[in-house]
């Protein structure tokens, strides 16, 4: 694995002002390599989804930087930002927010249709298991299934980065261990990095890398080189 | 690859399917009308042009007094105007369509063999036999005569065979000095040249003639006929064969009243097109920022995965794009088709027409499909911009208000379901405020359906009470041929002197494109002193007259103000002060003494050309008579407009009342849609259907009764003005008048058709699942 693939240099960032001014990064840092499966571990209000939000060139720190592959995400103008978003990233989130009058094949296609080059979405579709409901609307599948379709959105990009704000966190325990395989899946076979904001402890088992949060800054940062698939996992 | 997205645009048509129809319905026929109003109005202009070649039109016609010699025809044809001159004799005959032994029409007939001022034949065929007669299309269907048909002419019968349209009589003017057209009593006819012999009424020798060399323009044309005239009237005495009459081709109101009627500006219905285009605009906008609202984290998710905001604009302006271009491609296939025919049988329904054929017309492209496009796509553009300029982290949070109220509006202390309306209402503003704009609109239209079938009326009724003489006859000339002062010994009669100017229509004092035509003519009146009919104070300046009212308001005249008047085809200006406004709005008018009068212009002391009279005149010779105007004259406009605009606005009224319901239709949907999950939601906490309808409809009812009140007002105040920006292109008077009944309906109609959608919006709530409240928070 490259070193150093994403750097997260002194991120601060807070909301709010005078005695409302709430810190929600206090200074983190930290780096990915290249392909890794990393989990963003913490409590409500740790701050890990500001910080993906900030990984993911949507929201802007008020100090420190992100870089990727040595690019500097705060150095890029809004043109820029989306340009980087559309050719190195692909997001999940807890809501599947699929577009209710695509179907699922073309809901995929959504995504494909950003990439230079994208993945084959019959193929994605057979790895998802969604083979058999390509031709159905969102509102005619269950809430796993429509994550799946989410998955399916975004690593038909073939993006560097896969970035996770709580997959699982509407899913009940079944569905989501089938849906952290799928992830897992796609960090094996497509080589995508995998950055998962979770606040479920036993994740962290399938992780390559753990960073732990708390109140705004990083706790722990571990290498996990004892990690499990995600069908072992137990909560 | 494709954007997916663009598969969602045909699936939202069809999901949503019925109110597209009725946007698309609007659009279609909005813009059908207007292209098929441009289209028409080319088409007809085309014709009458291409006409006034192919069928050979006179550049002016002239009567002498018996039949012109071959010498003196050589002599008139070679003077300094060079010209060729055509024998284009007729004679007046009397028309008798239901052998009643009653005139019923006036028929002047011509033959058929005649080599200039053809006629196009819109039915049937020329007469071939000496039985057979085609006459003007326009008057047969007034007088309701079909080809077939068998009419008496004189003492002949003759079987109608054509309906035809002469080239020089595209309107019906019996005499050139007529007031108005009268194609009920004036009728034009062909027949075989021993058809024409064997008639036994006098034979008017009238010649038409043509220039050699075509004038350049108008002035070069007015130069040419002065100067043929001059020789006509020199030759034609020393011949002895004095001129009865002459009329330039410029001047001839029978063959360039319709044209210069049909070029007028049509910018009035346009700018209603464009209202309601921009009303479909803004419902658009509106839709698709309640979509964007409700699609807000997919938004976000889209944004969040590298779609740009201008893919995403451009997605959402393909829907009211696309719409407007199906609504515009529709709308110029019936507008090409069957509104060109509504808008040609206007004209027809008006004016004696030749047939004309399809032609292509840019302003129609322009006006109906460049500018809408134009229209939605910038209003449209606006809106979604404004709507997606947030971050996407913003969307993804559904935060997608600008700016946070700090605190709840505070409410008075009403009943809870009183407030619970009037949050309502603050919270669908921008809503409202499109459908308040909307009634307005359609009000608007109301005013204009109902105001102008009744200004017409209402002119008619009343015109013969504005006449301050029941007969005002202008004569040829004081003096009859013996040179002997024409009298009558009519006791009413009053001597006055009359003569035409022009007021120069002030293309500043208006707004742009408006008041811009010709001239405006005005008639001056001479007054004779302590006059029984117009009484003009003794003490009147030189340079003092007064006016009519109608005179004063139609380019707001004022006592004070400064007028200059000029003479049509002579650079010579008068100029005058209103010492006053007279009561008058049959017409635009100056009064002035007849000294006065006849000091400005030059005249002989005493010098009079006509009479005003209580009663009609019988002992003047008709040929010293000019001009006879009464009421009828005056309404003859009127008659002419209701007869062929009438059905019009039947039609009008209806369209309106069904176009009032579909706005409101669309926009109470909206606001209904838009509180979905808030309807759901009291659903869920026990409301029954009747009360969430008596907080969702009443509100919006309460709305539309109030605006439709002010909206009536406001476009009652509207029409008045575009009334009378439209009276500013027009000659003449007359001022917008709409009865209390007329106005009690604009508004019930409006209401009805609120009635109708209030009915289909409780069905809407009625159908409203409670899971809608529950489904997708995040």
């Amino acid at each position: 694995m490259t070193e150093k693939f994403l750097e997260i240099k002194d991120l601060k960032k807070s909301y709010g002002v005078g005695e409302a001014r709430q810190d929600v990064l206090r200074g983190m840092d930290f780096t990915v390599k290249k392909g890794e499966f990393c989990v963003l571990l913490g409590p409500s209000g740790s701050g890990k989804s500001t910080l993906l939000n900030i990984i993911g060139g949507i929201d802007t720190p008020d100090s420190g930087y992100v870089s990727i592959n040595q690019d500097i995400l705060e150095d890029m103008n809004e043109k820029q930002l989306t340009m980087y978003r559309r050719k190195h990233l692909g997001y999940v989130f807890q809501m599947y927010n699929l577009i209710p009058n695509l179907n699922v094949k073309e809901n995929i296609e959504v995504g494909a249709y950003l990439s230079d080059n994208p993945l084959d979405v019959e193929e994605v579709l057979t790895t998802l298991g969604l083979q058999d409901h390509k031709y159905k609307y969102p509102n005619q599948l269950s809430g796993g299934q429509q994550q799946r379709v989410s998955i399916g959105r975004a690593v038909v990009k073939n993006p560097d980065i896969l970035l996770c704000d709580e997959p699982t966190g509407a899913l009940d325990y079944k569905t989501s261990k089938e849906i952290l395989g799928l992830i897992e899946d796609c960090n094996k076979k497509y080589g995508s990095t995998v950055i998962m904001v979770t606040h479920n402890e036993a994740i962290k088992h399938m992780a390559d890398h753990v960073i732990k949060l708390r109140d705004g800054v990083v706790r722990h940062n571990d290498h996990n080189d004892n990690k499990i698939d995600a069908s072992e996992l137990e909560w | 690859m494709k954007n997916p997205l663009i598969k969602r645009v045909p699936r939202e048509l069809k999901s949503d399917w019925h109110k597209y129809i009725v946007i698309i319905f609007f659009m279609i026929l909005m813009i059908g009308v207007i292209s098929g109003m441009y289209v028409g109005h080319d088409s007809m202009l085309s014709a009458i042009y291409s006409g006034q070649k192919d069928l050979n039109l006179e550049d002016g016609n002239f009567e002498l007094t018996s039949k012109a010699t071959a010498d003196l025809l050589d002599d008139l044809s070679d003077q300094s105007t060079k010209v060729d001159i055509y024998e284009h004799f007729y004679r007046n005959e009397s028309e008798d369509v239901d052998f009643d032994g009653e005139e019923d029409a006036t028929i002047r007939i011509y033959q058929s063999d005649s080599t200039i001022d053809q006629a196009s034949f819109l039915e049937g065929r020329a007469p071939e036999k000496d039985t057979e007669i085609a006459i003007d299309r326009m008057h047969a269907n007034n007088q309701k005569i079909n080809i077939g048909d068998t009419i008496k002419v004189g003492d002949t019968e003759f079987e109608v065979v054509g309906l035809l349209s002469y080239v020089n009589y595209l309107t019906l003017h019996e005499s050139n000095t007529d007031l108005m057209f009268d194609s009920f009593g004036f009728d034009v006819a062909m027949v075989t040249p021993s058809a024409f012999d064997d008639l036994t009424s006098r034979i008017h020798y009238n010649y038409a003639f043509t220039y050699d060399k075509t004038p350049e323009d108008e002035i070069e044309e007015a130069d040419f006929s002065d100067i043929f005239r001059e020789d006509l009237i020199e030759l034609s005495y020393a011949n002895g064969n004095p001129l009865q009459n002459y009329v330039p081709e410029y001047l001839n109101q029978a063959s360039n009243f319709a044209p210069s009627d049909i070029d007028g500006d049509t910018t009035s219905s346009s700018i209603l097109c464009y209202i309601l285009i921009g009303v479909i605009a803004f419902i658009f906008a509106i839709t698709i920022s309640n979509t964007i609202e409700k699609e807000s984290t997919v938004i976000g998710t889209l944004r969040a995965s590298g779609y740009s905001k201008r893919e995403l604009i451009v997605h959402y302006m393909s829907m009211p794009i696309i719409v407007t271009i199906i609504g515009a491609i529709l709308g110029n296939i019936l507008g090409y088709t069957a509104f060109r025919r509504i808008a040609l049988n206007l004209y027809y329904n008006s004016y004696s027409l030749p047939s004309c054929d399809l032609v292509w017309s840019n302003t129609a492209l322009i006006k109906t499909t460049i500018i809408p496009l134009f229209l939605m796509f910038f209003i449209n553009l606006f809106i979604i911009i404004k709507r997606l300029q947030l971050s996407p982290l913003r969307f993804l949070r559904n935060d997608l208000t600008k700016v946070r109220r700090e605190k709840a509006r505070r409410l008075p202390k009403w009943s809870f379901l009183a407030r619970f309306r009037l949050r309502i209402l603050f919270q669908n503003l921008p809503n409202y405020l499109v459908l308040i704009f909307g009634v307005v609109f359609i009000e608007l239209m109301l005013c204009f359906a109902f105001g102008l079938p009744d200004s017409l009326n209402y002119y008619s009724k009343t015109a013969s009470s504005m006449m301050f003489a029941d007969y005002q006859y202008v004569l040829m000339n004081p003096k009859d041929a013996m040179g002997n002062e024409i009298t009558t010994s009519e006791d009413t009669a009053e001597k006055f002197s009359s003569k035409k100017l022009m007021y120069p229509k002030d293309l500043n004092a208006t707004f742009e494109g408006y008041g811009s035509g010709e001239d405006e003519e005005v008639t001056v009146y001479g007054i004779e002193e302590n006059s029984d009919y117009i009484a003009l104070p003794e003490t009147l300046d030189a340079d003092e007259v007064y006016i009519s009212s109608a005179f004063s308001n139609k380019f707001d005249l004022e006592e004070g103000d400064t007028i200059k008047l000029h003479e049509e085809y002579e650079d010579q200006e008068y100029k005058f002060t209103v010492a006053g406004i007279i009561e008058y709005d049959g017409g635009i008018a100056v009064f002035l003494g007849n000294d006065n009068f006849n000091d400005i212009f030059d005249r002989d002391a005493d010098s009079f050309n006509g009479y005003f009279s209580q009663h009609e005149i019988t002992d003047i010779d008709e040929q010293n008579i000019a001009t006879t105007i009464t009421a009828e004259d005056i309404t003859k406009v009127t008659t002419q407009l209701q007869h062929s605009m009438g059905d019009m606005f039947v039609v009008f009224k209806f369209v309106l009342i069904a176009l009032s319901a579909a706005l409101i239709y669309l926009l109470a949907k909206i606001i209904i849609e838009r509180n979905e999950k808030s309807i759901s939601m009291v659903k869920i906490l026990g409301f029954k259907n009747r009360e969430i309808a008596s907080l969702y409809i009443l509100s919006t009812a309460i709305v539309i009764i109030l605006f439709t009140v002010i909206g009536f007002l406001i476009g009652y105040q509207l029409m008045t003005w575009i009334f009378k920006m439209f009276i500013l292109q027009m000659d003449g008077y007359f001022a917008y008048y709409m009865s209390f009944q007329s106005m009690l309906l604009s508004m019930l109609y409006l209401l009805i058709g609120y009635v109708f959608v209030s009915i289909i919006d409780f069905i809407r709530i009625k159908r409203i699942p409670m899971d809608v409240a529950l489904k997708n928070i995040d």
